[in-house]
């Protein structure tokens, strides 16, 4: 039955009379009351958008946030103590109109430039902060904004505090020219003054970061973090397309796109960023201390101790091997470091660490997904972890790469690595792979390149770093993340010049003869450790899954500490001539 | 006053509510689905105003859409039906704010009665039996143990925010608390993204009686007598009638006078209804009120001969009250059964599809409120309630023997519905006798079920 225009409407009728209105208001939407999101273009209720961090309800795009809205979303109730709030520019170009407008934008806004500086306080942790407001031309950096992002950053640098800037730009401002350049070395400049005594510099990146704003002070940061989906980039997408004449692909210059290619640490969401903030800062904060303790201690570090403490680490007895364990055969050994579900590095990540937060990316090309480090504690210091990882299921494996680094890998790995220097943390790698990744792209990046970097740079690394082999130990691939003060072996993991298949390969031109070559390539734990190319062989379970990992990481936990005791009082000459003396001597 | 009404709701209340403006010569505006372009009340009403996809977040309760609608059409109030944004304060507040009449109570008054526990404590205040349980939101399983041991077991969890039988779970004993709390707990955080929960003592086999009350702008407010809506599957109503057979006149005007203080010491304005839970003993305890009309509004509407729906608007509209209480007379009795597509023989699942035939009953005294048609497909986003049959008669026997024989004659071929399951209770000596609780499908659901697949084969 189709009812299509058979019902009869309404006829007016005298039947409404007699009714007092309650509600002489003409139905209207108030001004301000609904606003369009500018990414899914709904209506959406204007409170509802405030009341949830300017997140659209309806497509969850992020709004751009008013800078003392910012503010107040990070900074703990009524902490904030602004500085140099009444800079104003000269118009160095003399350029007509550029006044008119900019106090036309100062009525408007209610801001008297385009950024936002000041002391303030996270979870009670005392920070410098910068935030650039895009209603001020675009938080175009120009004079002022330049002046002062040096200002605050150089009373940061004075007053030994870390430093947080909220990036969102649309670069230099033109209207001041060859002067706005200039900024972008000002601003880099104080940076690199913060950063060579020692201090934290956190950069966060929102819709849109741009332009000469990319290209200094957003980029610089010993931690980068991004919201979701902003625009991030340093020529702008239409420029880009205009020039080569194609269409971009989507999703190109967003957050997303720049974590995989390497250039942010992480992307957080509006809701956890100040949680997030607060985390980085405190594992800073105690990291500070400690060091100031160390650097206090550092006389009292003596050679006596040193030379005590190596016999103490080679104990000939005591390594925890089953009789059955020792008689495995070297075959044997290989097929357990590559069992399928033996714990991988993550497994150990979660049970030896607290607060661990994984940075990524190599500042260059890509983040390498075959290799995971952070920041985390152990029993409550600062420390920096980074373990190669293999994946827990084929799905995970291709992920990860089968735990076969890139260059990219190795190159976050050593960026973590100077990262824990400036900030003297100790360092704790977890090597588990079947060699450094073997391919095209690989090459083209320069895999030796990486591999010899790390090699070369952790020799001279001025804090401890401790080098667990927990599966394969396959060749440079490995030392590119072992050259340590000590190497530490599970029972059977395996540590070799490369894998008994290619030993074979090479040396008898058949790699069916993998076991025959393992018996003699001497790559078990104990042969190593006879040897004298590990300081310490850690017993495991018969069958070593994720199911009794605890067994492995309790005793493993207190070794850790015992090392990190031990190496936390040496200097940092006596650590780095230590590690050169341990590779000299092999 | 108000000239036209947009209805930001579908299915029978739509075309109830269209139907009472049309008489009052109010024009109407329907809001529909994509799903529901062939809805009765899509066709029915002077105007109509498709408001998005099929599921009901992006169309009946997209409040940007229906206030933007209703501004687009030049309607100047809203009705809101139940459920979808009849309880939403924050709805009432933006029609508020759009200069739109809701027609309904003020969001504050929403927003108070919404929060169970504030709706708890006004009433308390209020002099309104309330039954024991928690005074402060509970959210963890160990705090709220040491509350229910308090208030004494049996005792229920429920959602802050909850309705419709979500988020409640009942612990017999200590033992079984933690396990209700959690499962109430998970429930809430699903269904309304919240996890504030109450405990309060379980009142054991009770009957749901509910009072209908009206409040103009004027501070004048009436009750209209109970309705019984005992039978009840999974809090689900499937029943209701008034007057209960369980009320003598003493306690009807105890009850009365308990729901007209209730609705005073809260401001409430419109139609309105105060739930209150009846032990054997004669104990009532206020349960919630509800701040819109109700599903089982006809049968107040045949025994006080009053148009709830005429009323809601008149009041909206600022007119007073032209009946005091001792205008409102109960005379006779009045069932009604509410028809599902679902199928009582799997689970009362839902039974979407398209109605192939349908003859239903008529005659005197007996009503039906519905939006489905020959030829119309049911779609599966919403409700499943698609007709109500109510009947009056002058007592209560009588109008059982109606409901029997109306029930008898209702074919809606098609889909699935639960109208033998209903003959069956009609039928049921428990029912016949009028000593019905809120147990009574639970306790018995076996023979009800047996007796609908027997009278099925033959």
């Amino acid at each position: 039955m189709k009812l299509d225009n058979v019902f009869k409407k309404t006829r007016h009728s005298s039947g409404r009379k007699g009714y007092i209105s309650l509600n002489s208001a003409k139905p209207e939407v108030p001004e301000g009351l609904l606003r369009k999101c500018n990414k899914c273009g709904g209506a959406i209720i204007s409170e509802d958008v405030k009341s949830d961090y300017y997140i659209c309800p309806k497509c969850g795009g992020y709004f751009r946030v008013h800078a003392y809205r910012r503010i107040e979303m990070v900074a703990d109730a009524d902490t904030f103590e602004e500085w140099d709030a009444d800079l104003t520019t000269p118009n160095p170009l003399e350029y007509k109109g550029y006044e008119e407008k900019l106090s036309a934008l100062q009525e408007k806004t209610g801001l008297r430039e385009a950024i936002v500086t000041g002391k303030a306080r996270i979870d009670g942790t005392e920070v410098v902060l910068g935030v650039c407001d895009g209603r001020f031309l675009m938080a175009s950096m120009g004079e002022v904004v330049g002046e002062k992002i040096a200002r605050a950053v150089e009373r940061a640098t004075q007053e030994r505090l870390p430093v947080i800037l909220f990036a969102c730009s649309g670069g230099a401002r033109m209207q001041e020219g060859i002067v706005s350049l200039m900024q972008m070395a000002k601003t880099s400049a104080a940076l690199k003054l913060h950063s060579d005594a020692g201090l934290l510099y956190i950069s966060v990146l929102t819709d849109p970061t741009t332009g000469g704003v990319t290209a200094s002070f957003a980029m610089l940061g010993d931690v980068i973090l991004a919201e979701p989906k902003a625009l991030i980039g340093f020529a702008g997408p239409r420029v880009i397309e205009q020039t080569i004449g194609q269409k971009l692909p989507k999703g190109f210059q967003r957050s997303e796109f720049l974590l995989e290619h390497g250039f942010i640490d992480g992307i957080v969401e509006r809701s956890a960023l100040k949680e997030t903030l607060s985390h980085i800062l405190l594992v800073h904060e105690s990291g500070r201390t400690h060091a100031g303790e160390a650097a206090g201690d550092k006389a009292a570090g003596s050679g006596a101790e040193y030379g005590g403490m190596t016999k103490e680490g080679a104990p000939d007895a005591g390594n925890g091997l089953s009789v059955n364990n020792r008689l495995a055969k070297a075959w044997d050994r290989v097929l357990l470091s590559r069992m399928n579900d033996r714990p991988v590095g993550s497994d150990y990540i979660r049970e030896l660490f607290t607060d661990f937060i994984e940075f990524h990316g190599d500042r260059y090309f890509a983040d390498d997904k075959a290799v995971i480090g952070g920041i985390a504690r152990f029993r409550g210091r600062p420390v920096t972890v980074i373990a190669q990882a293999k994946g827990t299921n084929t799905k995970e494996n291709i992920e990860r790469n089968f735990g076969m680094p890139s260059p990219d890998g190795y190159r976050k790995a050593l960026r973590l690595m100077k990262q824990a220097e400036k900030f003297r943390r100790p360092v704790i790698c977890l090597v588990d792979t079947p060699g450094a990744f073997c391919g095209l792209e690989a090459e083209e990046r320069g895999q030796g390149e990486a591999i010899a970097r790390n090699i070369y740079e952790m020799s001279g690394l001025k804090v401890p770093v401790l080098s667990i082999i927990i599966g394969e130990g396959g060749s440079g691939g490995a030392l590119a993340m072992a050259t340590a003060d000590e190497v530490w072996m599970l029972e059977n993991s395996i540590y070799s010049i490369l894998s008994p298949e290619g030993f074979a390969s090479i040396l008898w031109k058949d790699s069916s003869k993998a076991k025959e070559a393992a018996e003699v390539m001497r790559l078990t734990a104990e042969d190593l450790y006879r040897m004298g190319m590990v300081e310490q062989v850690l017993a495991e379970p018969s069958t070593y899954t994720i199911e009794n990992l605890k067994e492995v990481t309790g005793k493993l936990a207190s070794k850790i500490e015992d090392f990190l005791n031990r190496y936390g009082e040496m200097s940092e000459a006596e650590l780095t001539k230590h590690r050169y003396d341990r590779f000299r001597s092999m | 006053m108000i000239k036209k009404v947009l209805i930001a709701n579908r299915g029978e209340i739509a075309v109830r509510i269209i139907r009472a403006c049309r008489e009052m010569g109010i024009e109407t505006v329907a809001v529909y689905s994509e799903a529901d372009r062939e809805a009765l009340h899509t066709k029915l009403a002077d105007e109509s105003v498709c408001i998005g996809p099929a599921p009901s977040s992006e169309s009946y309760l997209s409040m940007d859409r229906i206030i933007s609608a209703t501004i687009i059409t030049g309607a100047d109030a809203i009705h809101p039906g139940f459920g979808f944004l009849s309880e939403n304060s924050r709805f009432a507040e933006l029609c508020e704010q759009c200069s739109i009449t809701f027609i309904g109570p003020n969001s504050k008054v929403i927003a108070k009665l919404g929060n169970k526990q504030e709706a708890r404590n006004t009433m308390a205040e209020a002099g309104v039996p309330v039954i024991p349980g928690s005074t402060e939101p509970i959210y963890d399983a160990a705090a709220g143990a040491e509350i229910a041991a308090e208030v004494g077991y049996p005792v229920i969890v429920k959602a802050a925010l909850g309705g419709g039988g979500k988020g409640m779970r009942v612990a017999n004993t200590p033992e079984e608390f933690e396990q209700s709390f959690l499962t109430a707990q998970k429930e809430t955080r699903m269904a309304f993204g919240d996890d504030t929960m109450y405990i309060e003592h379980f009142v054991q086999h009770p009957r749901h009686i509910e009072f209908q009350v009206l409040a103009d702008h004027y501070g004048n407010v009436v009750h209209l007598g109970e309705r019984d809506c005992s039978i009840q599957r999974n809090h689900q109503k499937m029943i209701e009638e008034s007057p209960s057979a369980a009320l003598s006149s003493k306690l009807r005007m105890q009850m009365g006078d308990a729901a007209v203080r209730a609705a005073k010491a809260s401001g409430y304005q419109n139609a309105g209804t105060i739930e209150f839970l009846l032990e054997k003993n004669g104990n009532f305890y206020f349960m919630e009120m509800n701040t819109r009309i109700q599903v089982e509004h006809p049968v107040t509407e045949w025994v006080t001969g009053i148009d709830l729906i005429k009323e809601q608007i008149r009041i909206a509209s600022g007119k007073k009250l032209s009946f005091g209480q001792s205008d409102i007379h109960l005379n006779g009795h009045s069932i009604e059964c509410r028809i599902n597509a679902e199928n009582p023989a799997k689970g009362f699942r839902p039974s979407p599809g398209t109605v192939t035939d349908m003859y239903l009953p008529g005659g005197k005294g007996i009503r039906i409120d519905s939006a489905i048609y020959s030829g119309y497909a049911i779609p599966p986003y919403y409700d499943s309630m698609v007709a109500k049959l109510s009947v009056w008669a002058k007592n209560r026997g009588e109008a059982v023997r109606k409901m029997q024989s109306a029930l008898g004659e209702v074919i809606i071929e098609g889909i699935e519905t639960n109208v033998d399951y209903q003959y069956e209770i009609l039928n049921h000596p428990k029912y016949l006798s009028g000593d019905v609780d809120i147990e009574f499908i639970a306790e018995n659901e076996k023979t009800l079920a047996q007796a609908v697949s027997k009278a099925s084969i033959v």
